[in-house]
């Protein structure tokens, strides 16, 4: 078991905020998706968790913050954006430095190389590494010790579908036997099928977190398209708080804040012939998108 | 500690830069020691025979890696790197983020680099010296010069020290400023002309000729007096020259003031 609790996370730089008062919680047995726009803080809020940067807040790991824990790789694997690793150093000879650390013996580092399939370049030098090899080498070191809490950034990047896919696997299983992961990634399409829960933020504040299908049922481009030749007393009648109706060509309506039960019933009880009715369901994308929209502008109006 | 102490103990051992290093002080220093022994020894067998004063002076000078007049210790610089490197990698290759989700205490992690670096600098300091007394003991046994003699013991362990110390600062300007070039071109620079450009400065500009004794308290100047031999400065801890134990302690505060900025910084700033 390994319950993260961030709590009022804070940074500034040169008097900018880049994460301002981001609380969450990361439930053991889940996949946790962090998400948020290019500059949102997501990477500088996994550098406050681990105590890398300083700044405001705090971060426990089952009630400990992670400079308290001792062989803390035994509890917390993380992996963070950009190849943390001497070029010359070899793939083996580096995990046998971070496993001296941790009191974690020599068998295991050959243990995750040939699981990471990083056996055949354990001895070569990580200069000549792809993105892909180099981003292999970084999960081996978060596994190393088998630790109960992983907190990775962008692990998928430099890896290629079948690297991508395994992964997905990996990281489901590892969440699927009681363990935190706590993962960021731009891949929308990705993290729709490997997240459980999301943790949403834009302008290094928390704009949402909870589960992923509650995320995209609150979307407001869940719609509803009907077809009917009396589209403008449908669209009248459809009306009210929360409901827009928009026509979309002749005949055609797409509704959205109502679900099809309710345009279905509402037609009924009008007397309102329909042609078709069905349920546009929003994507993760499009949710986060619509969710993120305003930090997105922001950011883009700020260069 | 003991955690971080294994991880330092691996880190420098599996960088190719510590090998490097480490063989080129010792085929400098030797070398160096052989070929001076070698003249030496022809220079006897001609006939010169130094003074009864000059003689004794013979092997603490083999042994020290010919410091004690007043050159560079040059193997410190080379060891040094070694230092550099400690601190200069974990910040050129993001090593920092490893070191730091690998070992949790940021004292311990800093602690460690400098326990490790000092003993590897000791060793290699060490091991140069007892190979080059070995060398020239080879060469210069028959002449009648005497390597088991207080100077030279005086000499290994003053040499050893005042390595360590170079290495340790040369490790924490390379925290402090993070930047591992730079780091390496202060290191030569500040020792080799910064302070050789101040004490002319204070010799030569008139008014200032007043501070100018006072150019023996510049860190290096006074830490290349812990290797002398034979004591000149008439028994004063701080006279001029500075005695041996008087530049031990202006070099040494030195290298604390840094170290404890360096740890400082270390603990409070941004890994």
């Amino acid at each position: 078991m390994a319950v993260i609790e961030a709590r009022g996370l804070g940074k500034q730089y040169s008097g900018k905020p880049a994460v301002a008062d981001l609380s969450f919680d990361v439930a053991p047995g889940s996949v946790t998706g962090f998400l948020g726009p290019n500059g949102a803080g997501k990477s500088t809020t996994m550098r406050l968790m681990l105590g890398l940067d300083r700044g405001a807040g705090t971060t426990t790991f089952d009630g400990e913050p992670f400079t308290a824990l001792e062989r803390p790789m035994r509890r917390v694997g993380a992996l963070l954006e950009a190849r943390p690793f001497h070029p010359t150093r070899t793939a083996r000879n580096h995990l046998r430095m971070l496993a001296a650390a941790n009191g974690i013996p020599l068998r295991r580092v050959d243990q995750v190389l040939e699981q990471l399939g990083l056996a055949a370049v354990a001895r070569k030098k990580p200069k000549t590494f792809s993105l892909g090899m180099g981003q292999r080498l970084g999960l081996a070191a978060a596994l190393l010790g088998d630790p109960d809490t992983l907190i990775l950034d962008e692990p998928a990047n430099g890896l290629d579908p079948q690297g991508i896919q395994w992964m997905r696997t990996l990281l489901k299983g590892l969440a699927a036997d009681g363990r935190s992961v706590f993962v960021s990634s731009h891949l929308l399409s990705e993290m729709a099928l490997l997240a459980d829960q999301l943790v949403v933020i834009g302008r290094g504040r928390l704009i949402t977190s909870g589960p992923v299908a509650d995320f995209v049922k609150g979307s407001r481009r869940n719609t509803v398209l009907v077809r009917t030749p009396q589209a403008d007393e449908l669209a009248a009648r459809l009306a009210g708080d929360g409901v827009t109706v928009e026509p979309t060509e002749p005949g055609a309506l797409t509704v959205t804040g109502m679900d099809v039960a309710a345009v279905g019933d509402v037609a009924f009880d009008h007397g309102i012939r329909l042609h078709e009715l069905t349920a546009r369901a929003a994507t993760l994308e499009e949710a986060f998108l619509e969710a993120t929209g305003d930090a997105q502008e922001f950011e883009a109006s700020a260069r | 500690m003991s955690a971080a102490l294994a991880y330092e103990w691996t880190r420098i051992r599996t960088i190719r830069s510590t090998w490097w290093l480490t063989a080129l002080t010792l085929a400098l220093g030797v070398g160096l020691a052989f070929l001076v022994s070698w003249g030496m020894s022809v220079d006897l067998g001609n006939g010169n025979t130094p003074g009864p004063q000059e003689r004794p002076l013979i092997a603490p000078m083999i042994v020290g890696q010919f410091a004690g007049q007043g050159a560079p210790l040059f193997i410190a610089y080379v060891i040094a790197m070694v230092g550099v490197f400690a601190w200069g990698h974990e910040y050129r290759h993001g090593m920092i983020r490893a070191t730091l989700t690998a070992l949790s205490s940021r004292t311990s992690a800093w602690a460690a680099k400098y326990v490790v670096v000092a003993l590897w600098a000791a060793g290699t300091a060490l091991l140069t010296m007892l190979l080059s007394a070995a060398v020239g003991w080879l060469w210069l046994r028959d002449d009648g010069i005497s390597f088991a003699t207080g100077d030279v013991a005086q000499v290994l362990v003053a040499t050893a020290a005042y390595t360590v110390l170079f290495t340790w600062v040369a490790a924490a300007l390379a925290s402090l400023i993070r930047q591992q070039a730079a780091a390496l071109v202060l290191m030569f620079l500040w020792p080799l002309a910064l302070e050789n450009v101040i004490t002319l400065v204070l010799n030569v500009v008139p008014g200032l000729d007043a501070l100018a004794s006072l150019s023996r308290f510049l860190p290096y100047n006074a830490g290349a007096r812990m290797l002398s031999v034979g004591d000149r400065s008439g028994g004063a801890l701080f006279g001029d020259p500075l005695s041996p134990w008087g530049g031990l302690l202006v070099f040494g505060a030195f290298a604390a003031v840094l170290l404890g900025a360096s740890l400082v910084l270390f603990r409070e700033r941004d890994a």
